[in-house]
């Protein structure tokens, strides 16, 4: 090889170090750039947003459980479990309050009557009114189901997780569970709504049940809702096909929304106080009017209730003994 | 380099005509400076280029950033019906269900392609168009929640292209007593691969559940979007690009 032949190739050679170093050096100039920028963060990020009702105004629905067997029409029977829902948006808290069955109360236009023969004597509209002159409160829906509706419903969203909070043993109502959280089907849970032989109040302490059932949906539409909202329908159909309601359906969503932001342990449940006495052959309840006007009170102003209006539970002497 | 060349065959006398004559011819390779220059040019131009700045285009041609918009549609995957009155007829339910997925997809189309597939949109962080899709009482909170929503307000210094990649909805549909729509949540999963300007690749990755009411045509009333992004490997280049969405009616424009 020439000296000439070895400095071309010397030169050649030098040529593409050059290329390559000064290509790589300003490529990296470029990735230097880009880096020096703040690239895209991979972490998770979540944007949420529920349409929950935020007003101070209460709202008040009456839940009426008629004691309508299969084939029976609910508005024309008795209506066996009353309670009030109040809810208030703006705090995230409800409160459920039981209206005892023998109440024995004016019914408008009837006289004086159990409370749970107002739903046959008028239908809802009557036990709206009867409630509404005993309380003070206006009510602003009200929704009734029967004892094929309950058990419906339960079914149609995969069974009510309950925590059953003492043992339950009552063959009249088919009753028979042991304390603790548990999965109830239709069946099961119209049992539980139905017990009372076994408890010491009596249908005092049924009602508080009642109100733990309601207590324990709000509980399981919420944490359904957090895992998937859209089991929000379900609910809704669920409800909607099984019950009967003045909520028009638009608000019932809204409701349902407002419903997934309440926490269940905001939520009070409460029965109206009072003593059993008879009146000719009827069995009565005579509810303790000075409690039954401070709790109305109460309760209008804001749909929630003072720690001192907050009555007894009837089933206090099983709770204390779990 | 000129020392390199230099040290290599240091002149050794001065020369005579006919010397300078030979060294002339000799010194022909001369032009060999020019390819260093050359080539240093072609590498840098070509490093650029590879490397996908922007800033190089300009040197190579006047090539400006790809603005088109990929196509891309969702695949509807279910769609149910739930209804509020007992006894209905659960095939006519159906049907309805499907219909009202029908009437919904678009804006989902539009709402996602607005969000992350809009060079327009994402080179300048604006990202107006998406808001539209959403009812009165959700807008407020979607335009706090815009950097979930959406590719995010500075995803024009960050990449160069994006492309998508699938995506899927499944319908769950509330009809009222007398069978109309009164609520609809979807199910969405939506998936695109993102170049940054390093040359690196994002997946993006979007997932959640949206409530769509008719208002004035549908909007969302209520939303979860999750984002779920991850680091992804370049796309093959197989030729088929573009969105695989099924129902996608074309690719999805190349990348710049």
């Amino acid at each position: 090889m020439t000296a000439a032949a070895v400095r071309r190739r010397a030169a050649l050679l030098a040529a593409f170090l050059v290329a390559w170093v000064a290509g790589s050096v300003l490529g990296a100039g470029e990735h230097e750039t880009a880096g020096a920028n703040p690239l895209f963060q991979i972490e998770p990020a979540h944007a949420e947003f529920v349409p929950t009702l935020n007003s101070d105004e209460p709202i008040f629905v009456l839940v009426i459980g008629s004691d309508a067997r299969p084939d029976q029409e609910v508005n024309s029977q008795r209506a066996d479990s009353l309670h009030i829902v109040a809810l208030n948006p703006a705090a995230g808290k409800a409160t459920v309050v039981g209206i005892p069955r023998d109440s024995y109360v004016p019914i408008p236009d009837y006289g004086m009557n159990k409370i749970n023969a107002a739903l046959a004597m008028g239908g809802p509209e009557l036990v709206v009114r009867t409630i509404e002159e005993l309380t003070g409160i206006t009510m602003d829906y009200w929704a009734i189901t029967g004892f094929d509706g309950f058990r419906a419903m339960v079914d149609q969203i995969d069974g009510l997780v309950v925590d059953v909070p003492f043992a339950l043993n009552d063959a009249a109502a088919q009753a028979f569970f042991e304390p603790g959280v548990q999965r109830l089907d239709g069946d099961n849970a119209l049992a539980l709504a139905r017990d009372r032989h076994d408890l010491p109040a009596g249908d005092f302490g049924r009602s508080e049940n009642q109100g733990l059932l309601m207590v324990s949906a709000l509980a399981q539409l919420r944490k359904e809702f957090t895992q998937d909202p859209s089991r929000l329908l379900d609910w809704l159909g669920a409800f909607t096909r099984n019950a009967q309601t003045t909520v028009p359906l638009d608000e019932l969503v809204n409701l349902a929304f407002t419903g997934t932001a309440i926490i269940h342990k905001r939520v009070v449940n409460i029965v109206l106080p009072g003593g059993s006495g008879s009146t000719g052959t009827l069995s009565v309840v005579q509810l303790d009017q000075a409690v039954l006007q401070a709790i109305s009170t109460d309760l209008a102003d804001d749909g929630l209730l003072k720690k001192g209006n907050i009555p007894p539970s009837p089933n206090a002497p099983l709770l204390e003994s779990e | 380099m000129h020392d390199l060349i230099d040290r290599s065959s240091p002149p050794k006398s001065t020369a005579n005509r006919v010397q300078r004559a030979s060294t002339k011819k000799r010194r022909k390779p001369l032009a060999l400076f020019v390819l260093p220059i050359v080539l240093v040019v072609l590498g840098v131009g070509l490093l650029l280029f590879m490397g996908g700045g922007t800033d190089a285009i300009p040197i190579i041609g006047d090539v400006g950033p790809d603005d088109s918009v990929p196509a891309f549609d969702f695949k509807t995957k279910k769609a149910v019906g739930i209804a509020t009155v007992a006894g209905f007829d659960k095939e006519a339910l159906e049907a309805s269900a499907v219909r009202v997925g029908v009437e919904i997809t678009p804006a989902i189309d539009e709402l996602f392609t607005n969000a992350f597939l809009d060079p327009s949109n994402w080179r300048e962080g604006d990202y107006e168009e998406v808001f539209e899709a959403f009812a009165p009482i959700s807008v407020a909170s979607a335009q706090r929640s815009v950097e979930a929503i959406t590719l995010g307000t500075t995803a024009g210094d960050l990449f160069e292209d994006v492309e998508p990649d699938k995506g899927s909805l499944e319908y769950r549909v509330l009809f009222d007593e007398e069978g109309n729509p009164e609520t609809a949540v979807v199910r969405y999963r939506f998936y695109a691969t993102a170049e940054r300007k390093d040359g690196t690749y994002l997946g993006i990755v979007s997932h959640g559940q949206l409530f769509l009411s008719d208002i004035d045509g549908w909007r969302i009333t209520a939303f979860d979007f999750i984002r779920a992004d991850r680091e992804a490997e370049p796309p093959v280049t197989t030729g088929a690009t573009g969105a695989s969405g099924g129902t996608a009616t074309s690719g999805a424009s190349g990348s710049s």
